[in-house]
């Protein structure tokens, strides 16, 4: 809306709009300046706080040491231990091998759901009760699944020929272990990958759809040239959520295995509760969370780049 | 009128000073069940009002480090772990005990283990609950005469509770008739359950974790054979063992489905439970095993204790200690002791009632007697980080095999190196 007085001249006027422009502009910041404040309170203190704390040497369990200022040290630790290199790596195979498994099986999901039919609200509200269990139950109820007394799924391996898989319990296996856990992972969270490209597929028009139909293109080259382009900004979403939560794994894998057999489970998450919480050592925790935002922040971009950066077909 | 309401405040502000109770903080647990019963008696026999926080044992440490550390803590009289004592002594978090007036009332000399409690030749904590790793096994299969003659038939020996290593294998081997019955419950999940296995076949075989030095030396020979001898013993567990922890553990051995479990004292409380043991009676403890040539020689074995300490900013130390005398006394821990507790006291142990209430409680007390009572991680501030955070995952690799016996040792003697080179032992 644009105001003025009737009569007034160019400067005169532009003055005024200058004003209107910086009262809009305050009265604009005063409007986000809540979501601000919650925003610096929330996110950038424990930020900071953890930045500060990576460069310190810091044990809770030795006050007596004192906090003392460490340089880069923490990092230098965590750029030259094979060990930390080697957490990273398992990180990547479970980030990489739940997001795919989630992304495929969810996406395949969403477009057999895509048609409404009778039933489909409880088909939707069935498919959501993983989603809705906290991970620590998952990982118990997993436990309890693949338990090689008692457990369903070994029983039903036994049963139809496939026990020679399953001869070593799978969660002692390190070579299963972390398969299991990315299945179990998966179980828990392709009611969210659905959804979110569910919600996705409902919005593509129609018109896109009925010219290829016109110009007869197959099913197939339908769903790669419209579907998946049209769906990249829900895929976007779905990835990148999916990617930054499971960055973070925790609950299943101290529920399933403890990080275990041996290593084979240790993911960065557990990695850093370890540190903190049974060495104590806030300075080196500090370091490994830092590493895991980097990861994260560099996974975003990445995914911003690769999914997000084609055409709009808006 | 205004003058009377502000004396009424002020006096009611004085009244609310000296009424502080004395305020406990536990785990949520079965032994802090048992002296919870005595609080009501205390408050009776002393005036003093007590009050308590339980949280649960995952976060109970966090808890209190978070609160000392932040100097916001409100508890006089924390029962904790012996475990954790030295962390929090060495930053002042708690009390000297026996430097409280009328301390010597305690009777050091009737507590096992109580050398385990002292730093610098203070005591910092009153051990209340003791208890050993050992193996509890099942009384009515060693006592069945068909077993009996068969095993003294195929061994050569008569069929006992095993007292020696090389008797542990030839029971196990004995009784494993998988699925229905496995030779012996162990507990293979990465986790300080894990670590247990190996720290007390290493003791057995006269291993240590750390020299006089706070050096790393369980790489020995002592120690390859202990690993090896803990792979060797999971042959007659259940496959499922392997990822066991303790709760697990005891399941599997009290619904009757193991001859023997490699665990703790406690675990006879679960066999003794009518609504969940299927061998309630049936069941008995013997201290953990050594190799024959080691038969009678006082040695280490695994060591559990809770007990209570005294925060240094208790306001009133001695109602802390009038609490600790009443709760430890030898009366007041048998009396509570069936709740679920075995009482750290010799002479409770001994006790005519509590032999009534617990059968197996003498061969407990005996094995108590001639073994030296060795806490679960060595009691430094880096001791859980050794045990859990580096022995464990070591036993973890080595059952996996992704590294040798060797190998495992290695890095994890490699590993404790640099901890305590960090913490400036050396």
């Amino acid at each position: 809306m644009i105001l003025f007085k009737a009569g007034s001249k160019g400067p005169a006027f532009l003055a005024m709009g200058d004003r209107m422009k910086s009262k809009q502009k305050t009265k604009g910041f005063a409007y986000i300046l809540p979501a601000l404040v919650f925003i610096v309170v929330i996110f950038m203190i424990p930020l900071t706080y953890t930045v500060v704390m990576s460069f310190l040497r810091w044990n809770l369990l030795r006050p007596d040491l004192g906090i003392k200022p460490a340089g880069f040290t923490n990092y230098v630790r965590l750029f030259t231990d094979s060990f930390t290199l080697d957490t990273v790596g398992r990180t990547f195979y479970f980030v990489v091998g739940a997001v795919l498994v989630e992304l495929i099986i969810g996406l395949c999901i969403a477009l057999a759901l895509d048609t409404e039919f009778k039933g489909w609200k409880i088909v939707q509200s069935i498919l959501l009760v993983p989603f809705m269990i906290a991970p620590v139950v998952v990982g118990y109820v997993w436990r309890f699944v693949l338990n090689s007394d008692y457990g369903p799924i070994i029983h039903l391996m036994k049963q139809i020929g496939f026990g020679g898989l399953v001869d070593k319990p799978l969660l002692s296996n390190p070579s299963a272990a972390m398969p299991v856990l990315i299945v179990a992972d998966a179980w828990e969270y392709i009611p969210f990958v659905t959804l979110v490209l569910l919600a996705g597929l409902k919005s593509v028009p129609y018109e896109p759809y009925e010219a290829a139909f016109v110009d007869g293109a197959s099913s197939i080259q339908r769903f790669f040239y419209i579907t998946l382009p049209l769906l990249r900004p829900s895929i976007l979403v779905a990835v990148v959520i999916r990617t930054l939560t499971s960055l973070r794994v925790f609950d299943i894998v101290f529920i399933m295995t403890g990080g275990g057999p041996g290593t084979a489970t240790e993911t960065l998450a557990f990695y850093g509760y370890r540190t903190a919480f049974q060495a104590y050592n806030v300075g080196f925790s500090s370091a490994i969370n830092m590493l895991t935002f980097g990861i994260a922040v560099v996974f975003t971009i990445l995914y911003m780049k690769i999914i997000g950066g084609g055409k709009n077909y808006d | 009128m205004r003058t009377r309401f502000m004396l009424l405040l002020f006096v009611l502000l004085i009244a609310s000073c000296f009424a502080v109770p004395l305020r406990l903080s536990s785990e949520v647990g079965i032994h802090t069940d048992a002296w919870k019963t005595r609080m009501e008696g205390f408050t009776k026999e002393t005036g003093i009002e007590v009050d308590i926080q339980q949280f649960p044992y995952a976060n109970y440490l966090d808890q209190l480090m978070l609160g000392y550390t932040s100097g916001r803590v409100e508890i006089d009289v924390p029962y904790i772990s012996m475990l954790w004592y030295p962390a929090l002594s060495i930053a002042n978090y708690i009390y000297p005990i026996s430097d409280i007036p009328g301390y010597e009332k305690i009777n050091e000399a009737d507590i096992p283990g109580i050398r385990n409690a002292k730093l610098n030749g203070k005591t910092y904590i009153v051990p209340y609950m003791n208890e050993l790793g050992g193996i509890i096994y099942r009384k009515d299969l060693f006592e069945d005469p068909v077993e009996k003659a068969n095993f003294l038939n195929k061994y050569g020996y008569e069929l006992l509770p095993p007292q020696t290593l090389e008797q542990y294998r030839d029971v196990a081997e004995f009784f494993n008739r998988p699925p229905d019955l496995y030779g012996v419950t162990m507990m293979g999940r990465r986790s300080i359950f894990l670590a247990t296995h190996f720290m007390q076949r290493l003791w057995a075989k006269g291993g240590a974790l750390l020299d006089m030095n706070m050096r790393p030396i369980f790489n020995s020979e002592a120690g390859v054979e202990a690993l090896e001898e803990v792979k060797y013993m999971f042959q007659f567990a259940n496959p499922a063992a392997m990822n066991y922890d303790f709760q697990e553990a005891l399941n599997e051995f009290i619904s009757g489905r193991s001859a023997m479990a490699e665990v703790w004292t406690t675990g006879m409380f679960y066999v003794e439970d009518e609504s969940r043991s299927s061998i309630v009676g049936k069941a008995g403890f013997v201290g953990f095993p050594r190799p024959e040539e080691k038969l009678g020689e006082k040695l280490p074995m695994l060591y559990i204790s809770w007990g209570f300490s005294v925060s240094s900013s208790a306001p009133d130390k001695e109602a802390a200690l009038e609490w600790l005398l009443y709760v430890t006394e030898t009366k007041n821990e048998v009396e509570a002791a069936p709740t679920g507790n075995i009482p750290a006291r010799f002479s409770a142990l001994n006790s005519p009632e509590l032999a009534e209430s617990f059968p197996w409680i003498g061969d407990f007390a005996s094995a108590m007697e001639n073994c030296i009572p060795t806490p679960i991680v060595p009691l430094i501030p880096e001791g859980g980080s050794i045990v859990s955070g580096i022995i464990a995952p070591a036993v973890s690799e080595f059952l996996a095999g992704t590294k040798t016996a060797e190998k495992a040792l290695d890095d994890a003697v490699k590993e404790v190196d640099r901890l305590m080179r960090d913490g400036g032992y050396y």
